[in-house]
């Protein structure tokens, strides 16, 4: 507090005075929830599960919270640029992580490695394109743009795969790297710290990366600066659609299997670990590696109440919870940054 | 044409409007530039030809066609009002597998409907207080509800279908009781009707194009923005509520699962109707013609033997050509265009 600040409420009478600084103290703790908190409840969720929670701290059910948070996390490290950019979220994860699975089974199957996860690129480029251009070109709402490609990208693998089951190769380099693994970290753990570094240094070393941020935190200045803002939008969808992409590779790699409905509740899982990480859906600040953090929390969460034999809905219920009390500190937060 | 009639001003009611001079032709152009429904006129026409030419079923078979332009419209008007005002109601579908849960899990049928609805007012008012209140942005607050209450719909229910006691009574639901008129049907007339009043006739309803139009001058002029939003989300929490319970007496049993295809479907309604989603414009007539389209789409494309996943597929690609050829959407592509064009100009010209 300033020296001008400090004698103006000094003056008041004692009982605004305590009031004022009530607030002050209450802001200041949302502000702090909102930037530091999310290392404190991690911490404090791990713990209060490795000492409260049966069998928790055990090896297969620690690889078991590996094995399902790394799918999630690649999903939501892509998915970040699109809330840092300010365009909330990218619902069609869900479509665009199944359709990654089936097609790289499918086509492995059928073809070859290769030619799938050339196809599953192509896939993911086109789902990039057609949401940036909707939601960058276009400046149509990015909740109800992919909204309709999340139906229309489900439609059109359910309508070609018919929702049948599509069984991997029992020993191919899929199932391989599904079953390999180093102490308790499956290799698709390894992969999601590796995609978190990467895509950690593309949001904080690149132009693209500072455009992103620049874009989330003031679009008119962006555009006015000469940054051309639609490619910027395609580019974040584009990260976001590629995060799906691995996601759904690691996810068919886990069960060696794919089918059109193994995503479900890929869409909130990872908003939520995202906004739980910190990183603000008003767009302009976060990081990947918060969302990294937000991803265990959210598991290590999910997994509690798995054991304590709550089922899915407790857990939606939950993590709809979560995303409103994180937005909320947010929110309590930006109050307090911009007073 | 002077400048003045060029202007559009919400709200664009053409009772309201004064059509000033000029001849019939011009006065007949500035009402229709006035109004905001002509993508779902559009849309209207195309379902009306193609089903005439290929599934006369559509029309002779009317009181299949019309439960289902019920069945999408009666969200899409709830979800009119809150988009007026420039928020969104991503809560909608869950509001409505929850209410239907409530209540079949009642024994007294009355009590239960009564439950359902008091529970759809109750979401609204939570997603008004964190949108308003709180500070949140709507599609993110209302997307926390829509996770929250589907998975309290799953909890409720024990993940099964919950039938309702009074099997009877939800079977005599579904029988017309004017002419062709089903009690879905009634209740969406009735509730066309009353949210049409409301919103063009009496001064809270016309409010909400204000809070929608420009929230801060809306303030200023004395209009009080909260509450008009409470009322907003309230309204559709209620409607949602209410076609929660319509589907479950009318299929005698309520659905945990239900709503995705509601959610998809009325937005899309809402939208091609021509309701901007910046909040401001629109109108409930647009929203019943674009759930006249979308409805006799669907009946259209289930006559034909087509299956649900490639009906999402259509509706899904309704709602992306909605939102994208919105008038602010167009203009926005056509500014991105012009630059990429003659963008070293432009870029000259501003620096």
């Amino acid at each position: 507090m300033s020296p001008e600040t400090a004698a103006a409420t000094s003056a008041r009478p004692p009982a605004a005075r305590i009031e004022e600084e009530l607030e002050v103290t209450a802001f200041k703790l949302s502000e702090w929830m909102a930037s530091q908190g999310i290392f404190i409840f991690t911490a404090a969720l791990v713990l209060f599960a490795v000492v409260f929670i049966d069998g928790f701290a055990s090896l297969p059910n620690l690889t078991d919270v590996f094995n399902r948070a790394a799918p999630i996390g690649i999903v939501a490290a892509g998915m970040t640029f699109v809330v840092i950019s300010g365009n909330y979220l990218d619902l069609s994860v869900v479509a665009q992580v199944a359709t990654a699975a089936v097609v790289l089974i499918a086509v492995t199957n059928a073809v070859g490695l290769l030619p799938a996860i050339a196809f599953a690129l192509l896939i993911a480029l086109a789902y990039g394109i057609v949401n940036g251009i909707a939601v960058g070109v276009f400046k149509a709402n990015a909740v109800i743009v992919t909204l309709s490609t999340t139906f229309i990208g489900l439609g059109l693998l359910r309508w070609l795969t018919g929702g049948s089951i599509y069984f991997g190769d029992s020993d191919g380099p899929i199932r391989t790297f599904g079953t390999t693994r180093i102490g308790p970290l499956p290799l698709s753990m390894i992969l999601f710290v590796v995609v978190t570094i990467v895509l950690s240094l593309v949001l904080t070393r690149t132009n693209f990366g500072f455009m992103v941020r620049a874009y989330g935190s003031n679009r008119e200045a962006t555009r006015l600066a000469g940054v051309n803002t639609p490619l910027v939008v395609i580019g974040a969808f584009t990260m976001s659609a590629l995060g799906a992409m691995l996601g759904g590779f690691v996810l068919a790699a886990f069960s060696n299997t794919a089918v059109s409905a193994m995503s479900d509740g890929y869409d909130f899982r990872a908003l939520a670990a995202i906004i739980v990480g910190g990183t603000s859906v008003f767009g302009g600040r976060g990081s990947v590696m918060r969302t990294l953090l937000g991803v265990i929390f959210v598991s290590v969460l999910t997994n509690i109440m798995v054991l304590t034999g709550l089922g899915f809905g407790f857990q939606q219920m939950a993590i709809g919870l979560l995303i409103v009390l994180a937005v909320t500190v947010d929110a309590l937060a930006r109050k307090t940054r911009a007073s | 044409m002077t400048r003045t009639e060029l202007e559009p001003q919400p709200p664009a009611n053409e009772e309201t409007s004064p059509a000033a001079g000029g001849s019939p032709v011009e006065r007949v152009r500035v009402i229709l530039s006035r109004r905001t429904e002509g993508r779902a006129v559009a849309l209207l026409m195309v379902v009306w030809v193609f089903t005439l030419l290929f599934e006369p079923l559509v029309w002779t078979s009317y009181e299949v066609t019309l439960g289902r332009i019920a069945l999408v419209g009666l969200v899409a008007l709830g979800l009119t009002a809150v988009i007026l005002m420039g928020e969104l109601d991503l809560a909608v579908a869950s509001t409505l597998a929850v209410s239907g849960v409530i209540m079949a899990s009642f024994d007294n049928l009355l009590l239960g409907v009564l439950a359902a609805l008091a529970t759809g007012l109750l979401v609204g008012a939570i997603n008004a207080f964190f949108v308003v209140v709180v500070g949140i942005n709507s599609f993110i607050a209302t997307l926390g509800m829509l996770f929250f209450l589907r998975g309290a719909a799953f909890v409720l229910s024990g993940e099964q279908p919950v039938r309702i006691a009074d099997v009877d009574a939800g079977i005599a639901f579904g029988q017309p009781v004017i002419g062709p008129l089903t009690p879905r049907m009634l209740i969406f007339i009735v509730a066309f009707v009353a949210l049409y009043v409301f919103l063009s006739h009496i001064r809270v309803g016309r409010e909400f194009y204000a809070v929608g139009g420009n929230r801060q001058a809306a303030r200023d002029a004395g209009i009080p923005v909260t509450r008009r939003v409470f009322t907003g989300f309230m309204i559709s929490g209620f409607i949602s509520a209410m076609a929660g319970v319509i589907n479950t007496l009318e299929r005698t049993a309520a659905d945990p699962t239900a709503g995705s295809t509601v959610l998809l479907a009325s937005f899309a309604a809402a939208i091609i109707g021509g309701v901007l989603l910046n909040g401001g414009r629109g109108s409930v007539f647009g929203t019943l013609i674009g759930a006249s389209a979308l409805g006799m789409l669907q009946v259209a494309l289930t006559l034909s033997g087509v299956q649900v996943d490639v009906q999402n597929i259509v509706i899904g690609g309704v709602l992306l050509l909605a939102v994208i050829t919105d008038p602010a959407s167009l203009r926005a592509a056509a500014v991105t265009a012009r630059s990429l064009v003659q963008g070293r100009a432009v870029r000259q010209d501003t620096g």
